[in-house]
């Protein structure tokens, strides 16, 4: 639920933004194109389908079975890096706001802890990392698309084998498609190696390792426990 | 002079070597272009592609003859073809300024009174073909429709919503579908693909004559300006002209305007009033006094036609009855007749020469049939295309056998719509359900489906072009009357129950999930569809 309202000092003007507790309900959270290489130390990333367009985004996988990040607890925030956009979950862009931005009322980074909403009056630093997110998160969906055009994606499901035998599937996720990148001709491959294209593709692969860990930090937290988690690929 | 016209340096006199039994099937010939040629082109370009052959497809049509463009309903096997073809499913919808289609809506043909109507949506009942839902539907609590009952596409139709969301990849949807298209887009759009990524040569020009091969095949087609292309096969998609299958096997045309009385079609292009209008996502045909009207929705517009029989209305009063319908948006729009020959060749293969489309057989389009026959038949000829003339005539009897048992299919399944009417409003509707006009087997059918629901075992091939669940979409929804076996003497009747709460499950589920229609076209021409 989002309770979103145009940024205002008056109303506003007492509250801290947390950026370790944002996303803290989410599973996925979108990834900038420049993140990939830090935050592949912490979790697995992938692609997602936009609700909106259908184009692909490189995402960050949080969570496993409940809505939650497993890796924002009450006691902070337990990663070597966050996503941009996961800290930044209670901002929005709205014209009509102070800085041109909005906030929502409901996102728990919006509190009395972490950095204040107004310096001076100002959220201007705030409307900066929006935008450096969202333009980073903006290269990402290009790199996606990219890989998209040149068939190089496939779907991928997270499979859970829960303790009590039942079986949970992720769908909606996709991957780096390893045969088809193998396969491509010289030319691509180096045309993709000069866009930079390349290494982020393998590092996304190497990221899919990472499952492991979130099923560490589910079982830490929950009883439901995940006795394993393997990654099935779709068509 | 037999070789005027070179093609790639691969012309060669046949007339002296068809006979050889050994002699490659390496030169296909299309005559004509439109949907038909263009699809078969495309189909057989694509097999020699996918399978390393050596085939080359050359398609030759007029400049002069303008296409019919009949056929702007498909069926879900559509997405077959354009993904054998090669053929992204976004470049489609955005070139061809495509819809989704779900099914059809009857409107009227039962008994005519108001509220009278159905859908015959395209995914199957719930459960099929492990169970058969039609006993316990008919002791339902509350009085269903059918449709309604055992699927839950009549819902999402009801609704105006898509069939799938833009995250869904390309040909794949949650519920079952087919498209609406302008003839004209589509035929361009295979022209381009055909000719740009299949490889296939296209010549302009006017068929003057054939010339023969001692055998009786088609050894050349030579145009006005004399120059020659010469074939081992000819596909024949000359539309109503059949220059080949016609013209020049004078294959005999079995009409069955005595079984199917629609000989006209008045058709209108109707822009929506507002862009933003909504898209109806499946085809809606309203019976009429002396035939019925089709209103399907495009992106830009909707296409929407009266088709009748002159016998039973004049032109004048069935153009005055499209206007009625139509509205006030028709008084600036122009209409266009076309005439509907209704029946088929006696044979579709003579020789080297097999007819696809119009130059096989047409019939009125209350199922859509024309564009589905054209796949079909691209289907046996593309997918089991003849290595050597030796293997032609094999291939002839299988497709002749095979076509000659759709039609008469197609011919039954479409007079039933007809045949079980309640309606005796006029001469139209009460020779229709006169059993002396209906085709051979239809009344024993009807008899025995009184008793039994409509079942794999009452046909013939096990590939029926309309299988046992259209039988019971029509039958059911026209409310046939029916004595089938109480629901708890069945040993399924645990199965059907749970098919039954899934149905609803997943009704309810798509009704959440699925965007409008209009939507989802918004989406797809802004920014596309994945392939994965």
């Amino acid at each position: 639920m989002t309770r979103l309202r145009a940024l205002d000092p008056a109303r506003h003007g007492a509250l801290r933004l947390d950026r370790a507790r944002g996303a803290a309900g989410r599973r996925l959270v979108p990834v900038g194109r420049g993140e990939i290489a830090p935050l592949v130390a912490d979790m697995p990333l992938l692609f997602a389908k936009d609700a909106q367009t259908g184009r692909f985004e490189p995402v960050a996988l949080l969570g496993l079975v409940e809505p939650v990040n497993l890796f924002v607890s009450p006691a902070g925030y337990h990663a070597t890096s966050q996503p941009g956009a996961a800290g930044l979950t209670a901002l929005r862009l709205d014209a009509g706001g102070v800085d041109g931005l909005a906030v929502d009322e409901a996102d728990p980074s919006l509190g009395t802890t972490g950095e204040p909403l107004f310096v001076d009056g100002r959220a201007g630093h705030w409307r900066a990392a929006l935008d450096a997110a969202l333009s980073d998160v903006t290269a990402g969906r290009a790199l996606a698309d990219g890989y998209a055009r040149r068939g190089l994606l496939r779907r991928l499901s997270v499979v859970l084998s829960m303790d009590d035998g039942q079986e949970q599937v992720l769908d909606g996720l996709y991957g780096v498609a390893e045969e088809a990148l193998a396969a491509l001709p010289d030319a691509d491959v180096v045309a993709m190696h000069r866009a930079d294209e390349l290494a982020p593709a393998a590092v996304l692969t190497a990221s899919l390792a990472q499952v492991e860990r979130l099923r560490q930090l589910h079982n830490a937290r929950f009883p439901q426990q995940i006795a394993a988690i393997r990654l099935a690929i779709g068509d | 002079m037999l070789n005027d016209y070179a093609l790639g340096g691969r012309e060669r006199d046949l007339r002296n070597t068809a006979d050889d039994p050994e002699r490659a099937i390496s030169q296909i010939v299309v005559v004509g272009g439109g949907s038909a040629g263009w699809i078969a082109a495309c189909r057989l370009a694509a097999a020699a592609r996918r399978s390393g052959s050596d085939v080359a497809v050359t398609l030759v049509e007029s400049a002069k003859v303008p296409t019919v463009g009949v056929g702007e309903g498909t069926w879900p096997t559509m997405r077959n073809t354009l993904a054998k073809i090669g053929l992204s499913e976004t470049e489609f919808v955005r070139g061809c300024d495509a819809a989704f289609k779900q099914g059809a809506r009857f409107v009227g043909w039962a008994d005519g009174a108001p509220g009278d109507s159905y859908y015959h949506p395209l995914n199957p009942p719930a459960g099929a073909p492990e169970v058969d839902l039609a006993p316990y539907w008919q002791r339902r609590p509350g009085g269903a429709d059918f449709a309604e009952w055992v699927d839950y596409q009549a819902t999402l139709c009801d609704a105006g919503l898509a069939p799938k969301a833009i995250t869904m990849p390309e040909y794949a949807g949650q519920a079952n579908y087919a498209y609406h298209l302008d003839a004209g887009k589509f035929a361009r759009l295979l022209h381009d693909h055909a000719v740009t990524t299949l490889g296939v040569t296209h010549v302009v020009g006017d068929i003057a004559r054939a010339e023969m091969a001692d055998n009786g095949d088609i050894a050349s087609v030579v145009l006005a300006d004399g120059r020659l292309i010469a074939g081992d096969l000819f596909v024949d998609c000359s539309g109503f002209a059949a220059l080949l299958i016609g013209g020049v096997y004078d294959v005999p045309f079995r009409s069955c305007r005595d079984v199917m009385f629609a000989d006209r079609a008045v058709a209108m292009q109707v822009p929506y009033d507002d862009p933003d209008d909504p898209v109806t996502c499946h085809t809606v045909a309203t019976a009429q006094t002396a035939g019925w009207i089709w209103d399907i929705g495009l992106w830009t517009r909707r296409g929407i036609g009266h088709v009748y029989s002159s016998a039973h209305q004049s032109d004048e009063a069935a153009e005055a009855t499209l206007r009625r319908y139509i509205g006030p948006a028709a008084e600036k729009l122009s209409a266009r007749v076309l005439r509907i020959d209704a029946g088929h060749r006696a044979r579709f293969w003579q020789n080297n020469c097999v007819a696809v489309g119009l130059s096989a057989g047409f019939v009125e389009p209350l199922e859509a049939s024309a564009l589905m026959l054209i796949e079909a038949s691209m289907d046996a000829i593309a997918d089991r295309l003849p290595r050597t003339r030796g293997a032609v005539d094999t291939a002839a009897r299988q497709f002749n056998a095979a076509f000659t048992h759709h039609w008469a299919r197609i011919i039954e399944f479409l007079k039933l719509h007809y045949a079980i009417t309640r309606r005796t409003d006029s001469a139209f509707w009460r020779d229709h359900a006169d059993p002396a006009t209906w085709p051979d087997g239809l009344a024993e059918r009807l008899a025995l489906w009184r008793d039994h629901p409509p079942a794999a075992v009452d046909f013939d091939h096990a590939r029926e072009v309309f299988g046992w669940p259209s039988y019971q979409y029509v039958l059911h929804g026209m409310n046939y009357p029916t004595r089938y076996p109480r629901p708890d003497a069945t040993p399924d009747a645990a199965l059907a129950q749970r098919w039954i709460a899934r149905n609803e499950r997943v009704r309810a589920e798509a009704m959440q999930r699925l965007p409008k229609h209009r939507d989802l076209l918004r989406a797809v021409r802004e920014h596309g569809m994945q392939t994965v």
